[in-house]
């Protein structure tokens, strides 16, 4: 029991980051009907640069920052992920969209998502760093660590799944009321007609392939002194979300971050949990989610992911 | 009646050989010397060139080469060839050196592996591009994360060990390993480029460029495309069961995402549309690696990371361009053959008087089908007979498209039958209803965007074909060469029928919206069909357009068809139709010869609707 309370909090807090990647995922392809494969390392580059910004490409100590100076680093690095989202909408996806090549930001968006990783692996050349923490979780309990009904569960943890919970619960009352929100939900509806009607489309889409990555970034630092990050992390990240997005074929983006909280837990389940003798391990934690998602796909696509026919 | 056989066989034989002298040009000949070029590669001893890094390029070159078949042919966007390519190596690794199997067999294994694989993936092939693209994208991860994961399998950081090997009977040296590969990649190129040519490679073709109209003609897209994917997965499988020994060892690393990526890079880089586009592909690659070595080491920068950013570097640079990729652009130089023009002497005489005893080909009953909460149909009979003409009408959203979907299988009915020659065939696919004499044509004129009038044609024809299949056509077997013809003279005659024979090699987008029409028309023809349903044939039709509509449509009757027309325009209903049926609101209010309904306010009121004037 105690064990399964363990799972279910760090395959939650997991879960929620991954959610973020799956939002982001389900709204871009809402809005475009294309998937962005450079999403992960779009964010990794976020990270990265306020890594490099807070600490340069030296390693550092968990406790070496100073708030104003990691507020400072953080404020680059969303510029930055912001900036290099939009791009990446006006300079790979738009182009091949109007001209109607799949192939174009198929690729495009893989291109950009290979560059990042190499420019990343060639500033950073170790093989993982650790993010400073500006927020004191070591001193919470005993060492960063607190008892919930027998448990032993890292402090942060609940500070990720309330932010997680917070950006997702937010950005879904932004889509829902204001009027930028509720322009790109016509815009997903229909994106010729929105234009007729006078959103400027083209400007809020890249706006939105700028913001969720903001939003997926945000949720990534929060996690990202609780383990080792790597040239890698985005990637990861951006894949973990697509696999949720895909389990639930890109539907809305609440419904992917709910897919995301899942395969968190999950996740942790497949790493941690044995029925009697009968245990998974570790090994199995990342490839079995995708093998089945992926089977599901192939198996019983749903309507909407089916090639059209008349 | 060996001796007949035998006889047969030569002839055969002799015509196949002048066809193939006859098509023979410059450009076989440079092929041959360049082939033969290549294979002297290694025993020229190049400076700076490792003869077993060239056989690596050369065998990459080969798992390009099938993903020119999924991408170029069935137009789906695989990020994921380089898994297939995993699978094989590794599959080939573990049983040369844990169970001592010889290279041949175990590549041949490794091959299979990668089949398999493919197979159990293959549902994504029916799914929309980005779809494709994201599954195939997940499976590359898939394979890699399980390398990483399962050290047991995969030899983890120091890759599995591969022992030395005999491959042909001569041993495994990169030499050999080299002349094997290029060998495989003239095979694989020649067998890729003959099935782009055949019937299947003109319904994956079709399939690529307009998915609904190909369908429609009773393309059956999972089995095509998933033909596509199976056959370059077992090329990618053979080169990485395969190219394992050449390496001596399986390393995860090699194997990761970036590998799909950059085969990926190799096809659109030389071309997607050209077989020969991604070894060309490769060899760019290559070239630009040999040149970035000195420049990474002089930058002072890690190479594999350098070679990952110039790929991908290149790549949006060809893609901003606009680029079809560089075989394309070497034949945009060229200058381009002449259209050649056709001699057409077919005639389609009006063979069988109209009249004579018209027998039902098509029962229709009760047909129901509801849309959520809308009845688009509720309850729509009807009965088609040999030789008539029968129009359904009505006003807009009163269910004639859906009756036509419901007919002809793209949608499945709620409630109600759909029986053809006295065959239930209401459960029954598009394809499985075109073959048994049930076409259809499509209301928008959507055209094939890189196919001629006659090509188009020829897509509805495949399903006519029994010998089109890709093997038979790859190896030229005389069946299915006398089919090819026979399949053109079917084509034409249909192109014929409808007028328009003599623009049998125009390019289908430079037709006009009539004319696409006309050849849509043609197409469903080209299938033989006992039962044809028509909508809207004569949409925007001027009135010299429509008396020839009308000539067309009675000729078509004349030939023992059963027409079933969804039309707006009156007026060539007047003129063609034998009875009409009235629909509104999913429901046939009247039915009856055109003189007696076209009298009755039924028909004014349902279909002019509040238009009256």
């Amino acid at each position: 029991m105690t064990i399964a309370l363990q799972v279910l909090i760090s395959g939650l807090a997991a879960g929620g980051v991954y959610g973020l990647f799956a939002a982001g995922h389900s709204l871009m392809y809402r809005l475009t009907g294309i998937v962005n494969f450079a999403f992960g390392d779009l964010v990794g580059l976020g990270i990265f640069a306020t890594l490099l910004v807070l600490a340069g490409t030296s390693p550092v100590t968990q406790s070496g920052a100073h708030e104003p100076r990691f507020l400072g680093a953080l404020i680059v690095g969303l510029v930055l992920c912001v900036a290099a989202g939009v791009a990446t909408y006006v300079g790979i996806v738009q182009p091949y969209l109007a001209r109607g090549s799949t192939i174009g930001w198929v690729a495009g968006t893989a291109a950009v998502a290979f560059a990042i990783r190499a420019v990343i692996g060639a500033t950073f050349q170790r093989a993982s760093y650790v993010f400073p923490d500006p927020l004191p979780f070591h001193r919470v309990g005993s060492a960063g660590f607190i008892r919930v009904a027998g448990a032993h569960v890292e402090a942060r943890a609940f500070f990720v799944i309330g932010l997680a919970l917070a950006l997702a619960l937010g950005s879904a009352w932004l889509l829902e009321r204001t009027r930028f929100g509720r322009a790109l939900r016509a815009v997903a509806d229909d994106a010729e007609g929105a234009r007729v009607v006078g959103v400027p489309v083209d400007l809020f889409v890249a706006l939105a392939f700028g913001l969720v990555g903001a939003l997926a970034m945000i949720a990534a630092i929060a996690a990202a002194p609780g383990e080792a990050v790597s040239a890698n992390t985005g990637t990861l990240l951006g894949l973990k979300g697509l696999v949720a997005a895909l389990a639930v074929r890109f539907g809305p983006p609440l419904r992917a971050f709910a897919a995301g909280l899942v395969l968190g837990v999950v996740e942790a389940g497949i790493a941690n949990i044995h029925l009697g003798s009968w245990q998974l391990g570790p090994s199995y934690r990342e490839v079995l989610p995708i093998a089945f998602v992926l089977l599901l796909i192939a198996a019983w696509p749903s309507r909407e992911a089916l090639e059209e026919r008349e | 009646m060996s001796t007949t056989a035998l006889t047969r066989t030569g002839t055969e034989l002799r015509r196949a050989f002048t066809e193939a002298r006859s098509g023979w040009s410059w450009r076989g000949w440079i092929a041959v010397a360049a082939v033969a070029l290549a294979a002297l590669v290694p025993f020229l001893s190049l400076p700076g060139v490792r003869v077993d890094g060239l056989a690596n390029t050369v065998y990459l070159a080969v798992a390009a080469t099938g993903l020119g078949l999924t991408v170029g042919g069935a137009g789906l966007p695989s990020l994921g060839q380089g898994a297939f390519l995993a699978v094989g190596g590794f599959t080939s690794a573990l049983l040369m050196a844990r169970e001592g199997w010889p290279l041949e067999p175990a590549a041949l294994a490794g091959a299979a592996a990668a089949v398999v694989a493919a197979l159990l993936s293959g549902g994504v092939v029916r799914l929309k591009p980005a779809f494709v693209a994201v599954s195939t994208w997940l499976l590359a991860w898939l394979v890699w994360l399980f390398l990483l994961a399962f050290p047991s399998v995969s030899g983890g950081s120091q890759g599995l060990i591969v022992p030395e090997r005999n491959l042909l009977g001569l041993a495994a040296t990169p030499t050999v390993h080299f002349e094997v590969a290029l060998a495989l990649l003239v095979l694989s190129a020649v067998g890729i480029a003959a099935v782009r040519r055949s019937a299947a490679g003109l319904e994956l073709s079709a399939l690529r460029q307009a998915p609904p109209l190909a369908t429609s003609l009773g393309v059956r897209l999972g089995r095509r495309r998933l033909g596509a994917f199976v056959a370059s997965a077992f090329i990618a499988g053979l080169s990485g069961g395969l190219a394992v020994q050449l390496a001596s060892v399986a390393d995860p690393a090699a194997y990761d995402p970036f590998l799909s990526f950059k085969l990926l890079v190799a096809v659109l880089l030389g071309g997607a549309a050209a077989t020969l586009g991604p070894a060309v592909g490769i060899a760019v690659l290559g070239l630009i690696g040999l040149l970035a070595d000195p420049l990474a080491r002089v930058l002072q920068l890690p190479l594999e990371r350098f070679d990952t950013a110039v790929a991908a570097v290149l790549l949006l640079f060809v893609l901003a361009l606009g680029g079809a990729g560089i075989i394309p652009w070497l034949e945009q130089l060229r200058p381009r053959a002449e259209r050649r023009k056709r001699q057409v002497t077919v005639s389609y005489g009006d063979a069988e008087a109209t009249g004579g005893p018209a027998d039902t080909v098509l029962v229709a009953e009760g047909l129901r089908k509801a849309f959520g909460g809308v009845v688009a149909l509720d309850g729509l009979s009807l009965e088609l007979a040999r030789g008539r003409t029968t129009a359904l009408v009505g006003p807009n959203g009163s269910g004639k498209t859906t009756a036509l979907r419901l007919l002809s299988g793209t949608e499945q009915a709620d409630a109600g039958r759909v029986l053809l020659g006295g065959r239930d065939v209401s459960e029954a696919s598009t394809h499985e209803r075109v073959r048994l004499g049930l076409a259809r044509t499509l209301q928008t004129t959507v055209a094939f965007a890189e196919l001629t009038a006659l090509e188009s044609v020829l897509v509805g024809r495949s399903v006519r074909r029994r010998h089109g299949g890709a093997i038979r056509a790859a190896l030229a077997t005389p069946s299915s060469r006398a089919e090819e013809r026979a399949a053109e003279t079917a084509g034409l005659e249909a192109l014929a029928l409808v007028g328009l024979e003599r623009e049998a090699d125009t390019p289908a987008p430079e037709l006009t919206s009539s004319q696409r029409r006309l050849v849509a028309l043609a197409a469903a023809l080209a299938a033989e069909p006992d039962v044809l349903l028509v909508d809207e044939l004569a949409a925007g039709a001027g009135a010299e357009e429509l008396e020839h509509l009308a000539g067309v449509v009675d000729r078509i009757r004349a030939g023992g068809v059963a027409l079933l027309l969804v039309e707006h325009n009156l007026r060539l209903i007047r003129l063609v139709a034998d009875r009409v049926i009235v629909l509104a609101a999913g429901r046939a209010v009247a039915e009856g010869p055109v003189a007696e309904i076209a009298e009755t306010e039924v028909l004014r009121s349902a279909y002019l609707g509040a238009q009256r004037l």
